[in-house]
């Protein structure tokens, strides 16, 4: 199995007043692709931290981020930004759509920021995703008339429409009730299973934890090995 | 393509953002229409007071640019410099040089030569009159108005009397003054006026030249004219236009009197003040009994009711009289008292006066000492100091059209150049030659009149008194005035032939241009040209030329940039903060952007482009709205609710207009000022961290 993400003793402090907090201590992780991943751990144990690491949203403070075989230390705002764009997808917990934007328009932004497809192009690869998540009655709009759970899917339209290799989910379904938390979750798995594209999520919530092939285990920033064993949950 | 694609979905988040923030931007949209429009308010006001005071100024007397003595000490300011004492500004000996090398220029339209200069007239007595009227009655044989006239100036004498002998109190020269009283005890007699019978002649002489030069003349009236070609300047300077009488004529000497000069300076005194009354009363609606300096000005025309009724023979005085009693039933006196007691006037009965005025006293009045066709004695100095009486025909009465109530309306008179060119004291050859002889006769040295001073001085010699341009005229020096005055009234000097008008002196020159767009580059054009032709002049603007003038349209310009310069940045600052919190509300929604892989540029971009949108449209409504005022303003005008502002606009309203350009830097300046603004909000919103959209909210 090729290796998606790779953390080789990652650490991340954050300064804090006078004190610093301590907030990964030197993490190794190895996901593989296709995996369906859970970092799961209370709040505060760094598990949104390690996201960031792997999201390439944040730099840690020492150890490397490997994403699909190309290492991040040496890349700057610009080329992390670009690596985000090109080989990540991010869910939000708040869903983090553009409000200003219809769910097309949502939709197609990333293929907008890449710049890469023309228009017909775009809008066949909007359609297979609208067709995906099932929003076809809600092209036209705009998040604010949507419902939790439709806009969770045009998060995911969203994430995966530049076909990306990883898709990252900050607690996807703490915002929506248990039946929609449970579709979305049965969504994401069905992607996976088709599209061979590597989830990792970062929640504290049990179904989704059953879901997942692997869970890692994070404490007090650094991985529970006793919990840590693969395919715990699937 | 991709930018095109990239283009439109920053046009869209930036319009919809617009759109969805709508306090926000209406805030700031507010003050960038707000600041657009005061900027076309300010910039096309501040145009119109240039172009109206360019206009003002260039049409007038000053041209578009002014030439004059390169080497001269001061600089030249037409219209009064930051010093009260006439400028040196030298002279140019040859004016025909400059006038050919300059009018050879393809763009100057014509040169006219100038003279600022000054000279005090004595207007005629009202003693003068009088005796004036006397002489007439008794030529015509009218005892009844010789009796009349008689009594009139035996009163005027008794009240010279009353004068002389209070003078006699303080003065030193009691011999003099002893003599002199005497004299005019003398007209008191029985005796003296039974003369009239026999001797008329003696009598009337008598009283000419002892009496009358003893009267003190009414002030003598500061005239400041300007020596021209007055057919050239009649014919260059558009605003001029004869309102009265005729231009004068070609190879002529004599005067022409300007219109305002005539209302504001030369007018009966007591109908001047019921002017000013007027505009202040009824006009500006101040009150006498709140105004002290209204009252002051009240208590000033009574004392000065002898203006009036030292103007009225006996039977004009008693239909007055008759008349003043019928408006004051409970006016009790003679003429005299009851002219003071109608010239009190207050809130309540102003209106009525001013009417009686207009209608039973003006006629009866001389209101002008003088008019169209009068020849009049004016006295001067020439530039090195000797005093020079002139008699000169008025021809004419002109006016400034449409500038009548600007500050140069009022400014000066014309006088023919030849006039001009003696009263300043250039020799002409005739003069000149005649000199020479008078000098070979009595073996005097040629000493230049600059110089006079050290020679008489160098030699150590007693000089008593050195009579000095500018000096109180004394007695014996009025007497020669009025000397000149006596010479039968008729012109001093004989025509003159109009080819030789340029052949002489200038002291400036006014540069008509044909294309006046850019005046800075005509005046250096000019100027190598005189440089050129070594006329050893300098050429300068009229906004410089016109001295304090033009610096005050500059100093207005200065503080109308300094208030635009300040609404500007309190636009950066209300914008800038606005912008900071808009930035803060929107951390989401930015770090969302950059996590998914939004570039900084695009961050910026898009903030950059939303206050463009916002800048343009209401930078544009405020534009028009700016238009719309000042095309309103223009129609009804703005008033000049102070002296100041009368000035500043060149009358007693300002109807401005717009240019294409006053919009258009309105538009670009504040859509920049608004650009500028955001920079830094943006910059903050670039450096919101991607992370932010990752941190979970429990």
């Amino acid at each position: 199995m090729a290796t998606s993400v790779e953390l080789k003793s990652v650490v991340k402090d954050y300064p804090l007043g006078k004190l610093t907090v301590h907030a990964l201590r030197g993490v190794d992780v190895v996901i593989g692709r296709g995996e369906f991943t859970v970092i799961a751990g209370p709040s505060g144990s760094g598990k949104t931290t390690l996201l960031n690491m792997i999201g390439c949203v944040d730099v840690p403070t020492s150890g490397q981020v490997v994403i699909d075989g190309q290492p991040t230390a040496k890349l700057d705002d610009r080329g992390r930004t670009s690596l985000r764009l090109e080989k990540l997808g991010f869910i939000f917990q708040t869903f983090n759509l553009i409000p200003v934007l219809s769910t097309v328009q949502n939709i197609e932004f990333p293929l907008l920021l890449q710049g890469r497809l023309g228009k017909a192009e775009r809008q066949q690869r909007v359609a297979e995703m609208i067709e995906l998540v099932d929003l076809k009655a809600q092209v036209q709009q705009r998040p604010n008339e949507l419902s939790g759970g439709q806009r969770q899917r045009v998060a995911i339209a969203r994430a995966l429409v530049t076909q990306p290799g990883i898709v990252l989910a900050d607690e996807p379904t703490a915002n929506l009730d248990s039946v929609t938390g449970m579709r979305i979750i049965d969504l994401m798995k069905e992607i996976n299973q088709r599209q061979q594209t590597t989830f990792i999520f970062s929640t504290h919530d049990p179904r989704i934890m059953s879901h997942a092939r692997r869970i890692v285990h994070i404490v007090d920033g650094a991985i529970d090995p006793a919990a840590a064993a693969p395919g715990a949950g699937a | 393509m991709s930018t095109l694609a990239r283009l439109s979905i920053l046009l869209t988040l930036a319009w919809r953002s617009l759109y969805s923030h709508k306090a926000k931007n209406a805030i700031v949209g507010l003050i960038i229409g707000l600041g657009s429009m005061l900027v076309v308010l300010g910039t096309s006001l501040l145009d119109s007071i240039d172009r109206g005071m360019q206009h003002s100024i260039t049409a007038s007397i000053a041209g578009h640019l002014q030439v004059y003595d390169a080497n001269a000490r001061d600089e030249l300011a037409l219209f009064g410099g930051v010093t009260m004492s006439m400028p040196e500004i030298g002279s140019i000996p040859d004016f025909k040089k400059v006038k050919t090398a300059l009018e050879a220029a393809p763009n100057v339209a014509a040169v006219v030569p100038l003279g600022m200069y000054f000279a005090e007239f004595y207007t005629s007595t009202e003693f003068d009159r009088a005796i004036e009227a006397l002489r007439s009655a008794l030529r015509a044989g009218t005892p009844q108005q010789v009796a009349a006239h008689q009594q009139r100036i035996r009163s005027m004498a008794a009240l010279l009397r009353e004068q002389f002998v209070n003078l006699l109190q303080y003065s030193s020269d009691r011999v003099e003054l002893q003599r002199q009283l005497a004299d005019i005890e003398t007209v008191g007699n029985d005796a003296f006026w039974a003369r009239l019978a026999t001797e008329a002649d003696r009598v009337v002489e008598f009283l000419d030249t002892k009496i009358a030069p003893l009267v003190d003349a009414e002030d003598a009236l500061a005239l400041n004219y300007l020596g021209t070609d007055i057919a050239l300047f009649a014919k260059s300077f558009d605003t001029f236009e004869v309102v009265e009488g005729q231009l004068v004529p070609p190879g002529e000497r004599g005067l022409m009197i300007n219109q305002t000069f005539m209302q504001d300076v030369v007018r009966n005194r007591i109908a001047r003040d019921l002017d000013a009354l007027k505009l202040e009363i009824i006009d500006r609606g101040k009150r006498i009994a709140a105004d002290p300096l209204l009252q002051a000005r009240v208590d000033r025309m009574v004392r000065q009711y002898r203006r009036i009724t030292f103007q009225l023979d006996p039977v004009q005085a008693d239909a007055l009289a008759r008349s003043l009693r019928a408006l004051m039933p409970e006016a009790q006196g003679n003429v005299d008292e009851l002219m003071q007691a109608f010239l009190r006037v207050d809130d309540g009965n102003f209106s009525a006066r001013l009417d009686f005025f207009n209608r039973e006293i003006g006629p009866r009045i001389r209101l002008y000492p003088f008019g169209v066709g009068d020849v009049i004695t004016i006295q001067s100095y020439t530039r090195s100091g000797y005093p020079k009486a002139q008699n000169i025909k008025i021809w004419g009465v002109f006016r400034f059209k449409g500038l009548e109530k600007s500050m140069v309306a009022g400014a000066y008179n014309l006088m023919d150049m030849v006039s001009f060119r003696e009263l300043y004291g250039q020799m002409t050859e005739d003069k000149r030659k005649e000199l020479a002889g008078l000098q070979a006769e009595v073996g005097a040295r040629d000493i230049k009149a600059e110089e006079a001073e050290a020679a008489l001085f160098g030699a150590g010699q007693q000089i008593e008194q050195q009579q000095k341009a500018g000096a109180g005229i004394s007695i014996d020096e009025r007497s020669d005035l009025r000397q000149t005055r006596l010479a039968g009234r008729v012109i001093d000097a004989s025509r003159f032939d109009p080819k030789t008008l340029d052949d002489g002196l200038a002291l400036n020159a006014a540069v008509l241009l044909k294309d006046a767009s850019n005046v800075e580059l005509s005046a250096l054009e000019l100027q190598r040209v005189a440089d050129e032709h070594q006329l050893g002049v300098r050429v300068v603007t009229w906004q410089k030329a016109s001295g304090m003038v033009g610096q005050l349209v500059i100093l207005v310009r200065i503080i109308l940039y300094v208030a635009i310069f300040i609404i500007f940045l309190v636009a950066l600052v209300i914008i800038n903060n606005t912008m900071i919190l808009a930035t803060m509300e929107r951390t989401t929604e930015i770090g969302t952007i950059r996590a998914i892989g939004g570039q900084r540029l695009f961050v910026r971009v898009l903030f950059l482009l939303e206050t463009l949108i916002l800048g343009a449209v209401a930078a544009l409504i405020g534009t028009f709205v700016g238009a719309g005022l000042v095309g309103w303003l223009g129609q009804v005008g703005l008033p000049a609710v102070h002296d100041v502002l009368t000035f500043l606009f060149s009358g007693p309203r300002l109807f401005p207009t717009y240019g294409l350009w006053n919009l258009i830097t309105a538009w670009l300046a504040i859509l920049g000022v608004s650009l500028l603004a955001t920079f830094y909000p943006a910059f903050l919103a670039t450096r919101i961290q991607p992370a932010v959209a990752m941190q979970t909210r429990e």
